[in-house]
């Protein structure tokens, strides 16, 4: 049969943000798979350079809408570190439930769009309105439902009351039991399961091999977790499982995710009755001293990476971020390989990625040549669209 | 484990007798936290112009400038049009002269009426402390 090339996207329906791939097809099935990057660059790690520290961190949290607080921890265990800053007990506590929280939204938003791709919408539905339970506990702590800001160089910003602990005991203790509901019901609805089942299979070797992160990874088999494997803020203390699944397939990274909410319900609960009293933050110093670090955090989608260069001024020298998904590109399309073309969505559903988190650099390549460039930005400007006087305000 | 064909029918029906889950929004609305992070407000008698704020700003939103050096007269004005909202203002502030509201409908037509400004003598740092206790 005769081999065709597919374009998806840049712009397409099957796709949230917007990412080129381009497919090889036999007939139905997948042969190979091109991704392209570089169309929601923004520029952030350059922009990074010219703020100061503090400013960065609302930068950092504008990396990503629904892992905000692990940008911004990631970014601020790293610049602690360059400080030498020893974080009171009670702060770390804080970070660890905000990140637990985030987990549990991000992963009940995800099983929401997984639930959509593969043609369930009422599930869909159904785990985001009881995802509003947990963005309103959000809500409470932090004062935004989405950017929650909470994270400071040496510690949080706010604290938490007894009433506040009450009400999120109350969410949590709900949501669990829609969570035992839902794995049931995902479990047993043959639909559902013969949806999702031997749908983009990435065997463990292929996993390791291609450097797959979070639960994409996790759900080849291979416990990999930055919060047991390389332990940062409290994480150390408290008691928790990596869940893994052997199935390989996007059933087992619907699974591996449903457990992981169950384990971040017993990691809130856990933070909430060992919260340990004193102060939430230590005075941070505004000139960072020089040297450079890297700090590690289990974002819900995987392992997040922030590299962090000072040399002695208020402002970082470098700043380098390596979001989840970009490593789990290299798995997806392993995943996608022999697969049918009605799965592509649901399979590149299954990495639950964030194509502006991974997006770090952009190539201009020239259409008719075929070469690319390097290009400043004012020579783009000059190239390619006319200059406008800018409207000042 | 064993398959069960639509095993969502029964909570699907038990839904239809149940409350809507929204609210019906202009005419109903829902209370905000009283820590919610509204639009920064400024308290014009407790600021001292040390300008923490305009540096602390991620998105240079809050701008001072001295109307005359000799009667300690100047002008801030918050851009609510690039504000984000993340209060780091109020909290860089050693005066607590900044404060968020709890205002979430602030849409507006042009970005011009976002524009919120004061113009103030700054006080003696003696008046200060005074009116802190």
């Amino acid at each position: 049969m005769k081999k065709i090339t597919i374009p998806i996207g840049p712009q397409h329906p099957a796709l949230k943000e917007p990412i080129s791939l381009r497919m090889t097809i036999e007939g139905e099935v997948i042969k190979d798979a091109d991704i392209r990057l570089g169309y929601n660059h923004r520029g952030i790690e350059k922009l990074a350079e010219s703020k100061t520290y503090i400013q960065n961190i609302y930068l950092m949290e504008r990396i990503c809408g629904i892992c905000s607080h692990s940008h911004t921890t990631c970014y601020v265990q790293a610049v602690e570190a360059l400080c030498g800053l020893e974080v009171p007990k009670r702060g770390l506590y804080i970070r660890t439930l905000v990140s637990e929280l985030e987990r549990i939204h991000s992963h009940l938003l995800w099983l929401g769009v997984a639930a959509h791709e593969a043609g369930f919408d009422s599930l869909f539905m159904y785990t985001w309105r009881d995802r509003e339970v947990v963005m309103d506990l959000l809500e409470i702590i932090s004062g935004n439902r989405v950017h929650y800001a909470i994270n400071t160089i040496g510690g949080v910003r706010r604290d938490i009351s007894e009433q506040q602990k009450e009400k999120i005991l109350e969410g949590i203790e709900f949501l669990r039991k829609r969570t035992e509901y839902y794995t049931n019901l995902g479990t047993t609805e043959p639909t559902f399961v013969a949806r999702i089942s031997g749908v983009g299979k990435l065997p463990k070797e292929k996993a390791i091999e291609l450097c797959a992160v979070g639960p994409t990874l996790r759900a080849s088999d291979v416990a990999s977790d930055i919060r047991k494997d390389d332990p940062y803020a409290v994480y150390d203390e408290i008691p928790f499982d990596v869940c893994t699944a052997d199935t390989c397939d996007v059933l087992g990274r619907v699974v591996v995710r449903v457990k992981e909410l169950i384990e971040s319900y017993k990691i809130v609960e856990f933070v909430i009755k060992n919260l340990p009293a004193g102060e939430i933050k230590i005075k941070a110093p505004r000139k960072v001293p020089e040297g450079e670090t890297v700090s590690r955090y289990e974002a819900p989608r995987g392992e997040n990476i922030h590299y962090v260069k000072s040399n002695g001024t208020d402002k970082p020298e470098r700043l380098k971020v390596r979001a989840p998904t970009l490593a789990n590109y290299p798995a997806t399309i392993e995943m996608l390989k022999n697969g049918f073309v009605a799965d592509i969505p649901l399979i590149f559903a299954a990495i639950d990625p964030c194509i502006c988190c991974a997006e770090r650099v952009v190539e201009l390549i020239d259409v008719k040549s075929g070469r690319s460039d390097i290009m400043t930005f004012s020579e783009i400007k000059r190239k390619y669209f006319c200059e406008k006087k800018r409207e000042t305000l | 484990m064993k398959l069960k064909p639509a095993a969502f029918i029964p909570e699907l029906l038990r839904h239809i007798f149940k409350k809507p889950a929204t609210v019906r929004y202009p005419f109903e609305k829902l209370k905000v936290p009283d820590d919610f992070r509204g639009t920064p407000v400024l308290k014009p008698e407790l600021c001292i112009v040390c300008r923490s704020c305009v540096r602390d700003c991620p998105a240079f939103a809050i701008e001072i400038t001295t109307l005359s050096e000799e009667e300690k007269k100047y002008k801030m004005t918050i851009h609510n049009d690039r504000c984000i909202h993340c209060a780091q203002c109020v909290e860089s502030c050693p005066t607590k002269a900044l404060f968020m509201d709890t205002e979430f409908e602030i849409a507006t037509d042009s970005r011009l009426k976002l524009k919120a400004e004061y113009i103030y003598s700054r006080q003696k740092k003696t008046d200060q402390k005074s009116q802190q206790t």
